[in-house]
């Protein structure tokens, strides 16, 4: 990644990322981003380049990089419009209002718990929350089925997405060691310091043969922009109140607010109405006042995630599409995927006090690829994890204890160190979102999440809480509790080179509906044991590039202003 | 019975300084609240973590009827047997009537706030047909008998019938433990140091001499063994 930084750029400091000046734009004296004010406002029945439903990691990275190239952008976001000093608190319930707690059901036989688990809401997306780990996906990921026999391989390759990863890298900025796993890449910002948590963790790895480095974590380490450096307080999922932390919010808006992007919150997409085979724009709910509304575009992307952009396609049947968008083979909802994330904590003679370090700390994908011996395709990646009161509850009644048995591990709290692994689950046709019969306040039929594990998941699952008890072990733990549970969403709507196989090509075009593109998790055909921030940013990036050059054109006309 | 003798409060230290339920804890001297802590944090969150301390004592979305079960419930759910007590009941109702979900809602139990009612009215149910008696009037044993029941999912008839009992044991005991560890109260009984902004915590390397130190690690490493005869399924 060498050539394209100039040494004058290096001597001023950090790396600067190229054509995106966000984290220049922020105001040092107060978190609102200032570009707010300013905010260039389209009338809904102005025809806009394009209509942008979700100013998460996938919505607000397209909007930046097309609002560069002169596009004129509407984002739907249905949540606030954050103003972090007022509307974010460093606690854990006070989180609550970031996360998407509209109604959903979940069910089959391994039911996955939403909300606050993996879903947000607001400007920003599920970022805000997010623990902070941007690591790439490995070259495997994308022809899991080529090499190892399972899932599904990507129209795309690891080659197509290596420029945007490492743009993505610049702009968060991601800091951590020099990464020897997948393609060996270094990153643009140091490692930063690690907790006693880690220190615990480090020295039970290395004395099993395993290599954990620190990182990648999209947090400054150094003072980037008008962002400071992080404080290491551990709040990290609550929502950053510093700035330190990556989210679209610091690293992507306010360079697209300043080019002309406008981001429309509170602004619930109902349906995206047809005419012919060609998205007329989104109708939408506005959410203050229940007002329904029509915003005209000549081209929609919808990056709503791996529920909500289902959900909206499903939603929008109507003639010629009588079960949703997309959806004429059957395949929209399908293959919803998440990762196996069992943690195991241990207890330690002296206090870890894990709570006090950024969760994300140091990990290790050294299992990441299918090992035959194993028994099972595919693998998982080691990382830490720093649970604060609530979720430290949650661990110890997940061990079935509640009264006094679960005062008792409570009190105990700051002798604890837990470490997770993200385990990749193969994608699974029946593993779906639908249509529920219930609704949500605003009349809509509200999705309903089915999930069951296959025999290679459980496979996964038992062999990395096995190899975390073993670290626990030779780190001389003296007690240890497990917790079963899932981490992040993604696919739904994959990536195929056919209607048969997915529900976009390689070009993020709804197959049958040109110009209607999905650019969020939803197109994941397989998820690698990597945290997915990274990965929906970098497919955003390469998707506007291709948008912007004319190389994807929407039914003969290329998408995008008229020139 | 037998997994309360260890925990007997009286073995612990006494709180010495602010609050912890019951007044028990690890950190006697320290207090989150206290204005050197609480006065550091941003304005918005010292709101939303000072009104947990003085919640509404009106109830808006439980009945008057349910209160007797609702408190004894959850009463045992955090062994909650003394004052002070983080006012778990309280905070409940505020959270139901105010209409706050998780977002999720699994396919085999209605609707959270439905799933609370359809609780509190088996409790009654099996408290009556076991002991003809009301579940807030049984023995402690006795209660702690039927929400072991519970959480096995063994509990039938009645409501039970209509929706899978484990995992109401699971959705209720995720609601309580939320509401209880928000509680500051709670966070001073095991050395949680609270909100950090705009101030971060000390360093995390060696602990620090502003950082609140543990008293009598009293039970320390025995917890599991200690436990076998708790409240472990």
């Amino acid at each position: 990644m060498s050539g394209r930084f100039k040494l004058a750029t290096v001597l001023k400091g950090a790396v600067r990322p190229p054509e995106n000046d966000s984290a220049w734009l922020l105001d040092p004296g107060q978190r609102m981003m200032p570009q707010h004010a300013t905010m260039r406002r389209y009338e809904d029945s102005e025809e806009v380049d394009l209509c942008i439903v979700g100013a998460g990691a996938g919505g607000s990275t397209l909007a930046q990089r097309l609002a560069r190239r002169g596009w004129r952008v509407v984002v739907l976001e249905a949540g606030p419009f954050w103003d972090p000093d007022r509307d974010w608190v460093s606690d854990e319930a006070g989180s609550h209002g970031l996360y998407w707690t509209d109604k959903r059901i979940t069910g089959g036989q391994d039911p996955v718990q939403l909300g606050k688990n993996n879903s947000g809401i607001g400007v920003g997306g599920s970022m805000i929350h997010f623990a902070g780990y941007m690591p790439r996906f490995h070259p495997s990921d994308f022809q899991t089925w080529t090499l190892d026999g399972v899932g599904q391989d990507w129209p795309i390759s690891y080659r197509d997405l290596k420029p945007h990863f490492e743009r993505c890298e610049l702009e968060a900025p991601v800091a951590g060691q020099f990464w020897p796993w997948g393609d060996p890449h270094g990153y643009p910002h140091a490692p930063h310091p690690v907790s006693r948590q880690a220190l615990a963790i480090w020295d039970g790895a290395r004395r099993c043969g395993i290599e954990m480095r620190a990182g990648p974590v999209g947090i400054a380490n150094g003072v980037f922009g008008n962002r400071p450096h992080c404080i290491y307080r551990g709040l990290c999922l609550q929502g950053c109140k510093v700035h330190a932390k990556a989210s679209p919010y610091t690293t992507h808006l306010p360079d697209a607010l300043a080019h002309g992007v406008e981001v429309r919150a509170n602004s619930m997409a109902s349906r995206v109405p047809l005419e012919g085979d060609r998205a007329q724009g989104v109708e939408y709910i506005d959410r203050t006042n229940g007002e329904h509304r029509f915003q005209r575009a000549r081209a929609v992307a919808i990056a709503g995630y791996s529920v909500e952009t289902p959900r909206l396609l499903l939603n929008s049947a109507q003639p010629g599409h009588p079960h949703g968008l997309g959806n004429n083979e059957d395949q929209v909802g399908r293959c919803v995927m998440v990762q196996g994330a069992p943690q195991v904590a241990a207890r330690f003679p002296y206090e870890i006090r894990m709570y006090k370090a950024p969760p994300p700390e140091i990990s290790s994908e050294q299992f990441y690829e299918t090992d035959p011996s194993r028994g099972f395709a595919r693998g998982f990646s080691l990382q830490t994890v720093g649970p604060l009161p609530i979720a430290w509850a949650e661990h110890v009644v997940a061990e079935g204890y509640w009264g006094q048995g679960l005062r008792e591990y409570m009190r105990d709290y700051n002798h604890w160190a837990v470490l997770a692994v993200l385990c990749e689950l193969l994608p699974l046709p029946e593993n779906r979102v639908t249509l529920a019969d219930e609704r949500d306040q605003h009349g809509l039929p509200v999705a309903h999440f089915h999930y069951s594990q296959c025999e290679n998941d459980q496979q996964n699952i038992a062999f990395a809480r096995g190899l975390m008890t073993e670290i626990w072990k030779h780190a001389d733990a003296q007690d240890i509790l497990t917790i079963g549970r899932y981490a992040h969403l993604v696919g739904g709507c994959r990536m195929g080179t056919s209607p048969a196989y997915g529900v976009v090509n390689s070009d993020h075009q709804v197959w049958g509906v040109p110009n209607l593109f999905l650019a969020d998790g939803s197109v994941f055909c397989t998820q690698g044991s990597a945290n997915p921030a990274l990965v929906i940013q970098a497919l955003s990036s390469r998707l506007a590039e291709r948008l912007a050059s004319g190389r994807v054109s929407a039914t003969g006309t290329p998408a995008g202003p008229d020139r | 019975m037998a997994g309360e003798s260890w925990a007997d409060p009286e073995r612990l230290p006494r709180q010495r300084r602010g609050v912890t339920p019951q007044m028990v804890g690890r950190y006697p001297d320290f207090d989150v609240l206290d204005p050197s802590i609480a006065g550091s944090w941003d304005e918005a969150t010292r709101r939303a973590v000072l009104a947990r301390v003085t919640p509404s004592r009106e109830l808006r979305f439980f009945s008057q009827e349910e209160v007797p079960t609702l408190r004894a419930f959850t009463d045992c759910l955090m062994a909650q047997h003394a004052e002070p007590r983080v006012p778990v009941m309280e905070m409940l109702d505020t959270k139901y009537a105010d209409g706050k979900l998780e977002g999720y809602q699994y396919e085999d139990v209605p609707d959270d706030r439905e799933l609370w009612h359809e609780v509190l009215r088996g409790l009654e149910f099996s408290a009556q047909s076991r002991y003809r008696r009301s579940f807030a009037e049984l023995e402690r044993e006795a209660q702690y008998a039927l929400c072991r029941d519970l959480q096995r999912g063994v509990l039938q008839g009645g409501p039970w019938e209509r929706f899978n009992v484990k995992r109401a044991f699971s959705v209720v005991m995720q609601a309580v433990v939320t509401e209880f560890y928000s509680h500051p109260w709670a966070w001073n009984e095991m050395g949680f140091g609270g909100p950090a902004y705009p101030r971060g915590f000390s360093r995390f390397g060696a602990l620090d001499p502003v950082e609140a130190f543990e008293e009598h690690d009293r039970v320390g490493t025995d917890v599991q063994r200690e436990l076998e005869e708790g409240e472990r399924p």
